[in-house]
């Protein structure tokens, strides 16, 4: 039998990478003492980084990483990941159950934190494409082309709607805090001025964080780790309002609200 | 409140959503005198009391599935694989998360999903199966030596990371061939003409068996739900549920039991490195 040290090895041992809790030392994550060093000097957000990532960001880049999260997560029980925590409210279900429900039904590939995947793949692969000589012109008809002829690049042509109201607010953020545009939030823009001539279609959340957070040197799983909980407050928020009106009065269906479309009824042979 | 500008204006594109969901598995009778209380319910057309009496679960669990009641083999199948399937073992991530949700007192309502959610996993977990099962789809129809050689010529054995798997549900765990996942197999083999793809399975599992490779969990339940008919797309979850019950036992095992009935690991054993 061969290589059972890496199990051996790490039998009734915690190696982490991290750092942990140590009874009358403290509390540490990635070097820095939590309770001596951060607690009242770093933001939420410093900290979360820090933790996910390994690196204590400027103030200013967690202020943006904070604000995008109040762009991203509103109390409107339509949204699907919303939606669950309504049920959950009028299902009774505890806050913190209905919470982890819809921020799990955000790891999708339609919305939520799973999509920067690709959006941070392409707007990184498009820079590398630019770079070799290819311009925004080029690089959309190629993905135009992927798709005969539909916009399908995840970062642009947002879902349900057209245009996002969301940037505008980020953009102003992003020079209050003095950040210049870097060359993947240029070529997004440049990528949507074609689009928008040719295709009336515009960037959307996802492409605007991605180029900018793909600036500020972040890989695409690193910002898929960082956006995690993204939807969060949102759901808790939908939780809390069907959870204080009479159970099962949220969206409330009757029988024949389900269209049933399958066999007649039949005998159990 | 900001003004967006006119790229930015948003309007709402014209999709077309539909007026009431749709369903062909499920079909409930309002009562008389009130829409929303049903009195009857029916699944693919057969009435929930008739399955109550005259049916086991496996078949019903299929019928919800496929549509129609399985035949023999099917069910035999369907019931040995979920016994063979029913408990990771105390040992499995996902076991051990349900247990630590146990001993930690978490709401019992948690402790199930607690686990599921882990099982969700790549590496020996539902989100290994649907990807196992379309690679058996594809590769049943070709010789399973060919596909082993082809395989384990693209195989880089890696060092950091002895436990990767040469394919979806196949594989070594802890260095070796999984015996008890291939003992599983054979049982449900075992079954009379039970299924091409369970077949091909065992073939593909024997050419491994020199780089000390073989089925692992995974790959028998993919093995199986294609055998069973069962769309990839329902992997994941019926996986899930299939061994849903032994994580929940070994959860409930340790709810009633002092927080110390697991091992805490000692700050001598608990080492950081490389932390900056």
């Amino acid at each position: 039998m061969k290589n059972r040290e890496t199990w051996d090895r790490q039998r009734g041992v915690i190696r982490s990478r991290k750092g942990g809790w140590f009874a009358g030392k403290g509390a540490f994550s990635h070097g820095y003492s939590i309770l001596e060093e951060l607690v009242g000097e770093a933001s939420y957000f410093q900290m979360l980084t820090l933790n996910v990532l390994g690196v204590l960001p400027e103030r200013r880049l967690a202020d943006w990483l904070e604000a995008v999260h109040i762009c991203l997560s509103w109390p409107d029980p339509r949204i699907w990941c919303n939606q669950i925590g309504a049920l959950a409210g009028t299902a009774r279900a505890s806050v913190v159950a209905a919470t982890s429900a819809g921020v799990l039904a955000a790891d999708s590939t339609m919305y939520g934190s799973r999509p920067l995947l690709d959006g941070v793949a392409f707007i990184q692969q498009a820079l590398r494409d630019h770079q070799d000589g290819l311009s925004a012109a080029e690089i959309v008809q190629r993905e135009v082309q992927k798709h005969r002829g539909k916009v399908r690049i995840t970062g642009y042509a947002r879902p349900l709607a057209s245009g996002d109201e969301r940037i505008p607010p980020m953009e102003q953020l992003t020079t209050r805090l003095g950040f210049e545009h870097g060359p993947h939030l240029t070529l997004a823009y440049a990528i949507e001025e074609v689009l928008r001539l040719d295709y009336k279609e515009s960037m959307n959340i996802n492409g605007y964080v991605s180029a900018f957070l793909s600036d500020q040197g972040f890989n695409a799983e690193q910002i898929y780790r960082l956006f995690a909980m993204v939807v969060m407050s949102g759901v808790t928020a939908c939780y809390v309002d069907t959870l204080e009106r009479p159970a099962e009065t949220f969206l409330p269906l009757r029988c024949d609200d389900i269209d049933y479309q399958g066999p007649p009824p039949r005998d159990v042979p | 409140m900001t003004e967006p500008t006119d790229q930015h204006r948003v309007e709402r594109r014209a999709d077309r959503f539909t007026e009431r969901a749709a369903t062909r598995i499920w079909h409930e009778e309002p009562a008389a005198d009130n829409p929303y209380l049903a009195v009857a319910a029916r699944c693919h057309g057969y009435e929930l009391s008739q399955l109550m009496q005259r049916c086991s679960f496996p078949q019903v669990l299929f019928l919800l599935f496929r549509g129609e009641l399985p035949d023999v083999r099917q069910t035999q199948l369907l019931e040995r694989l979920m016994i063979g399937l029913i408990n990771p073992g105390p040992r499995h991530p996902a076991t051990r998360a349900a247990m630590n949700a146990g001993v930690g007192k978490t709401d019992a309502s948690h402790v199930l999903p607690i686990a599921l959610m882990v099982l969700g996993g790549g590496h020996l977990g539902a989100a290994e199966v649907e990807p196992s099962m379309r690679f058996l789809r594809k590769a049943v129809d070709r010789p399973p030596q060919q596909v082993a050689v082809e395989l384990m010529a693209q195989y880089e054995e890696l060092p950091g990371d002895p436990d990767r798997h040469l394919v979806a549900g196949f594989g070594r765990r802890f260095g070796s061939a999984d015996v008890l996942a291939a003992g599983i197999a054979d049982e449900l083999i075992a079954i009379a003409g039970v299924g091409s793809v369970l077949a091909w399975g065992r073939d593909f599992a024997a050419q491994l068996r020199e780089h000390q490779m073989g089925w692992l969990a995974t790959g028998v339940a993919a093995a199986a739900f294609c055998d069973l008919g069962f769309m990839p797309r329902a992997a994941a979850g019926l996986f899930q549920l299939l061994c849903a019950p032994g994580l929940l036992a070994h959860g409930v095992e340790l709810a009633n039991k002092p927080v110390t009935a697991l091992p805490w690991i000692s700050d001598d054993d608990y080492v950081i490195e490389d932390e900056k």
